[in-house]
């Protein structure tokens, strides 16, 4: 097995070794569920847009809290100093850490999966939408990810790595709202389109949610989180000076 | 096997290590011995590539810890000081994921598995989740931990604190009997725990090498002259002055003793033999002579020692 499939194959039991991983799925579900199922019976409409579009304020929440134990568990713990003397780069471990907390968060999307299927029994759903909504839904939570694993990082209390982890992708998320970008521009000048071009989430999770895949919002989710994991691993490798 | 050249390293304002030298070869076992905060964590953390010296150099089977930091842990079995459990598994899972991430696998790493629980004494609890496990037995599966892959060399932290006796033992035991095949290095504060598996010392205090040799020539090195305890069953005043006149002693100091004995501490000089002139001395007065013993200093007579004069400490290093 590769190095990161054996810190993969740890990670992700250690979710479900504790009841931990059972109660962040259920309440994935019952709110996500529910905030969605309340609406749909008065709109009637078999789409999953309301699901998607409440999707990136939720995930601030839930995210950090599935990352926030990555790293600082492990430092509080002493296990911190095993893997890093173990002969595998520091990539490897991190990598394995990463994809274990994704392989939990599809899991827990997987849980939706009944809402298209009750979908395409009930009406006729467009299913482009509806794979470019669970598309984006995969790579915003792959983003806030490793945000919170690099958070998770700097720090050793979990708490800790949990609300700077959330405030980091709520500050993600604020940028790209327009609102938040036009109050920006109102102090400086182009700052908030800026930083909202650059950073902002929101457009580029719209276009997905709407089922239209351009290379442009796929480089922006994939390339900003390959961003955060390379600061993790320089962050790894720069912590032994 | 592992040298350390002019070690430093800094965290902020505070200077952890200071210059450390010292090497090991082949085979060898090595005591750690300092206070606590002396450093002995941070220099073992530098040769396990877990922190980067600031200057200086480590290597490890002639391998350079800042070149090849992965082939130097390959080769390096470490029990950090606090223990690096996974307390949410069971000790088998946790020895399993130790020996694959290490590299093993199918039926070496069955093998390796049966030969860590039967030398660290687990069977009896491999298949038990390791929150469950008093101290001693977590202890001892953090040893089977660093033990997983046969290293060469074992890197281990404070490996019997808060330990009873009997485990001390037992993990004594244990490093006694890996000691022909593997070069190890152990960090103690506890100077009773050196001397039955290693007679090498190096001592580091506020983050310098105080000493670096065998106990008996630190002890020489360190207290200058052998110790010898007589009691002669004389007047008091009598004895010490005959004691005065012979040769050879540096120190006659009166110590209490048993009733109606004139007891004494001397001083003589290492290699010269002062027992046979004081038993004579007390046939030729007619004195019974009640005792007549060399008493060797404690390890902590010696670390003491050598810890206060830290200062001086450049000359007593590498007798």
């Amino acid at each position: 097995m590769s190095n990161t499939g054996v810190i993969f194959r740890r990670e992700f039991a250690a979710y479900f070794n504790s009841p931990i991983a059972y109660i962040f799925i259920i309440v994935f579900l019952v709110l996500n569920c529910g905030l969605f199922m309340t609406p749909f019976f008065l709109a009637q409409l078999a789409d999953m847009r309301d699901f998607f579009g409440n999707l990136p304020l939720f995930l601030i929440f839930f995210i950090p809290a599935v990352s926030m134990r990555l790293w600082a568990e492990d430092k509080r713990s002493g296990t911190f100093e095993l893997l890093m003397t173990l002969p595998m780069k520091s990539s490897e471990v991190m990598l394995g850490k990463y994809l274990a907390a994704m392989a939990f968060y599809v899991v827990a999307l997987l849980g939706t999966l009944p809402i298209p299927l009750m979908l395409a029994l009930l009406g006729n759903p467009d299913l482009g939408a509806v794979f470019g909504g669970y598309l984006g839904a995969l790579l915003l939570g792959g983003l806030y990810m490793a945000v919170g694993i690099f958070t998770s990082g700097l720090l050793r209390d979990q708490i800790s790595a949990f609300i700077l982890g959330m405030l980091a992708c709520f500050a993600l998320f604020l940028v790209g709202v327009p609102a938040v970008s036009a109050t920006i521009d109102g102090w400086v000048g182009g700052l908030g389109s800026f930083l909202q071009n650059a950073f902002g989430l929101m457009p580029h999770y719209q276009a997905l949610q709407r089922g239209v895949l351009e290379l442009g919002d796929l480089a922006y989710f994939l390339g900003l989180t390959a961003v955060f994991l390379v600061l993790n691993a320089v962050w790894l490798e720069g912590r032994k000076y | 096997m592992i040298e350390v050249r002019d070690v430093t390293k800094r965290f902020g304002a505070t200077v952890a290590l200071d210059g450390v030298s010292f090497r090991l070869d082949k085979g060898e076992i090595l005591g750690f011995l300092g206070p606590n905060g002396a450093g002995k964590s941070t220099a073992m953390k530098i040769v396990t590539t877990f922190l980067a010296p600031d200057s200086g150099t480590v290597s490890v089977d002639g391998i350079d810890v800042l070149r090849d930091p992965l082939e130097v842990r390959g080769r390096i079995g470490y029990l950090p000081e606090n223990h690096p459990l996974y307390v949410d598994m069971m000790v088998h899972e946790y020895l399993q994921f130790v020996g694959r991430a290490r590299g093993l696998a199918g039926d070496e790493l069955r093998r390796r598995l049966e030969w860590v629980v039967e030398a660290c004494g687990l069977g009896s609890v491999y298949r038990k989740p390791i929150n469950e496990l008093s101290k001693g037995f977590r202890q001892r599966t953090g040893l089977a931990q660093a033990l997983i892959h046969d290293p060469e060399v074992l890197i281990l932290d404070e490996p019997t604190s808060g330990l009873d006796p009997l485990q001390i033992i037992g993990i004594r035991e244990l490093i006694q009997s890996l000691a022909r095949s593997k070069t190890i290095i152990f960090s103690t504060h506890i100077l009773q725990e050196v001397s039955p598996v290693t007679d090498r010392v190096v001592i580091i205090n506020a983050g310098r090498i105080v000493a670096d040799g065998r106990i008996g020539e630190l002890e020489r090195a360190a207290m200058g002259r052998n110790r010898i305890f007589v009691a002669y069953r004389a007047p008091a005043a009598e004895a010490e002055a005959a004691l005065r006149g012979l040769d050879g002693l540096h120190e006659v100091r009166p110590v209490a003793g048993r009733e109606g004995a004139a007891r004494f501490e001397v001083r003589a000089d290492f290699g010269r033999d002062v027992l046979a002139p004081l038993g004579r001395l007390g046939q030729s007065r007619g004195w019974d002579l009640l005792e007549l013993q060399e008493s060797p200093f404690s390890l902590e007579d010696t670390f003491i020692a050598l810890t206060r004069q830290s200062g001086g400490a450049r000359e007593v290093s590498h007798v």
